[in-house]
């Protein structure tokens, strides 16, 4: 049905309003130019030809009540005049978004669900804005938000590619605390955690049963990837920690193991207070290397040899004495390796004989 | 008025992508709700850079990168460099917003006399992520140069060159002899041209800077790149005044990082 048609059927096109009806039954009528700059209402006019009467009202989608509807065709009144300034629109724009949070959110999920938008952009900018440099608990407060995810989930460990051992022994404090509050649970016998328990293994079971295929859909898969991770990322740790025990004679190796243990130590006073969450977050945010394109393929040889790879370089790095002997001795700490055979460049520098790529 | 329950996940999505990297970490630990929201591809595709599948398929990196969850991707970008244009630079991303770093190897400058084995040789070191390295043996005038389109890198970013470089024990013509660092976009007035000594006695101040690879670094200019600029931005390192020989200085390249200034 054309424009042209419906003013020849019905001539109230001509007079410019158009009818809408929100969710909880009241009716009103707009000036027609203001209603038609949301999407929404235009295509329901022109697709479908309603609006046009009382009888046939536009039903509004029910995220928009008659107090969001009044601000929206505000913003649509003012913006829909085709000669205003940049400058004259940007400095409504400001204006309009100064009400309280509460609004801002109900007011970006009512342009939304009329597809609106510019003005969807512009109350996400203000909510980001809220939302920026914040501390978890000060957004719960302003969002009231359930603090829900268990202990265990804000446990997560942080990714560890790089052997910092600082992040070794703090993941190592991390699975010590899951399986603290694992044993506290089990002890407390509550229902809930113990379902959430058996969920878990669920997960489980599933990508043990699908191979852990890289299907990079949905949060779950990651999730039950960074599972099967951990368990390999404790396994390596455990040899590797090893390593760094005999390390530790050094006085580099002194250090590391000081502030792993003053790191360690804020863990473990701050794991019970979600207090300390806001620097849980920072601290995935600050120390997340990333893993192995190599686990996807669930390849653990390769991946353990890059490891000890790279912890080996990194020792390179921060030890200055013997270093071929100090080599055998990391590489006598692993297991299932090549051998890897070692010499001294003209300069000092080491250089490694192994079909690894370089870095 | 829980905000899950007013706001659709797409819109939660697009407002956590208009706040930052490290915003949304912070909120993947609020709530089970925004836990998988903060960590959807939907959101960390906003901070990656728009060109990212192109700069992953043209790089030496696995294929099997681009199939990561954008959040891995993403981390993995900042601390994994992976090298382009055929190995000749290094690109990482800058891990609080997202901006493109670049490091042009010493095998896509210009240096004058390089290929010439009685001037400059090309070396192989395990601290570098580059095959090779270039490696002064003997040279008067020395002429380093090098450029980069700007629409290879973030537009909108204050960005700053730095000649990342070593010298090995055995050097000289570095210590009192002042080399001139400039950058400048083609076709605008002439940079800044900079005096720096790179190998000060140790009463003097070192200019140079150590990083965290273990190599020293100099600024050598700062540009802006603007919006769909596509000029090119040229820098030069040169010590023509002096026809005294040099010798030891080894270059990986000439990085370029958003420089902000407080």
């Amino acid at each position: 049905m054309s424009e042209v048609d419906m003013a020849v059927i019905k001539p109230e096109m001509m007079k410019s309003y158009i009818w809408l009806q929100t969710a909880d039954g009241s009716i009103q009528q707009v000036e027609q130019e203001v209603a038609m700059f949301c999407p929404m209402i235009c295509h329901e006019v022109i697709q479908k030809g309603m609006g046009s009467s009382k009888n046939y009202a536009i039903s509004l989608p029910q995220r928009v009540n008659p107090a969001m509807l009044s601000l929206i065709l505000d913003y649509c009144r003012f913006h829909q005049v085709p000669g205003r300034s940049n400058k004259e629109r940007k400095s409504f724009d400001e204006k309009f978004i100064r009400m309280d949070t509460k609004r801002l959110c109900e007011l970006t999920s009512a342009a939304d669900s009329l597809q609106l938008k510019p003005l969807v952009d512009l109350t996400s900018r203000a909510l980001a804005r809220i939302i920026e440099g914040k501390s978890p608990e000060e957004i719960r407060e302003i969002f009231h938000l359930p603090d829900d995810l268990t202990e265990e989930e804000k446990l997560e460990p942080l990714k560890n590619t790089t052997d910092d051992p600082r992040i070794r022994l703090l993941n190592r404090l991390y699975a010590k605390k899951r399986k603290e509050l694992k044993e506290r649970q089990k002890l407390k016998n509550i229902e809930v955690e113990e379902e959430r328990v058996d969920d878990r293994s669920v997960d489980d079971l599933l990508s043990f049963i699908n191979g852990d295929n890289g299907d990079s859909k949905g949060i779950k898969n990651s999730k039950s990837k960074k599972k099967n991770r951990r368990r390999k990322d404790q396994q390596k740790n455990t040899s590797a920690n090893e390593a760094i025990k005999n390390h530790n004679k050094e006085p580099n190796g002194l250090n590391q193991v000081c502030r792993s243990a003053e790191v360690g130590q804020k863990v473990r006073a701050g794991v019970g207070a979600t207090s300390n969450l806001h620097d849980v977050g920072d601290d995935i945010f600050d120390n997340k290397n990333e893993l192995d394109d190599v686990d996807i393929d669930d390849e653990i040889d390769p991946a353990l040899k890059e490891k000890i790879d790279r912890e080996v370089e990194d020792f390179a790095r921060r030890l200055n004495s013997d270093w071929p002997e100090r080599m055998q001795e990391i590489l006598s700490f692993g297991h299932e390796r090549k051998p890897v055979h070692f010499s001294l460049n003209g300069n000092g520098s080491l250089r490694r004989y192994a079909n690894s790529e370089q870095r | 008025m829980e905000i899950t329950k007013v706001l659709p996940d797409d819109c939660i999505s697009l407002i956590i992508s208009l706040t930052s990297p490290r915003d949304a970490c912070r909120l993947a630990l609020l709530s089970h709700a925004f836990n998988s929201i903060a960590d959807s591809n939907a959101v960390w595709q906003m901070f990656l850079p728009l060109d990212y599948i192109h700069i992953i398929s043209n790089s030496s990196s696995p294929p099997s990168l681009l199939s990561l969850p954008k959040k891995d991707l993403y981390f993995s970008l900042c601390y994994h460099p992976i090298l382009t244009h055929n190995g000749d630079m290094k690109f990482q991303l800058e891990k609080e917003n997202g901006k493109k770093w670049y490091m042009v190897g010493a095998r896509a400058l210009s240096i004058q006399w390089v290929d010439t084995p009685r001037h400059w040789t090309w070396i192989s070191l395990p601290d570098c992520r580059f095959c090779r390295v270039a490696k002064l043996k003997n040279v008067g005038r020395l002429e380093i140069k090098g450029k980069v389109k700007l629409s290879t890198l973030s537009s909108n970013t204050n960005y700053a060159a730095y000649f990342v470089f070593k010298l090995v024990r055995d050097r000289y013509g570095f210590r009192h002899t002042p080399v001139e660092l400039e950058v400048s976009i083609e076709g605008a007035a002439a940079g800044e041209v900079r005096s720096v000594i790179l190998d000060p006695p140790r009463n003097m101040p070192q200019q140079a800077k150590e990083r965290a690879d273990g190599w020293l670094e100099i600024e050598m200019g700062e540009f802006l790149n603007g919006f769909e600029d596509d000029r090119t931005v040229e820098f030069s390192l040169r010590e023509e005044h002096d026809d005294q020989p040099k010798r030891g200085l080894i270059v990986q390249g000439i990085e370029l990082r958003p420089k902000h200034n407080r």
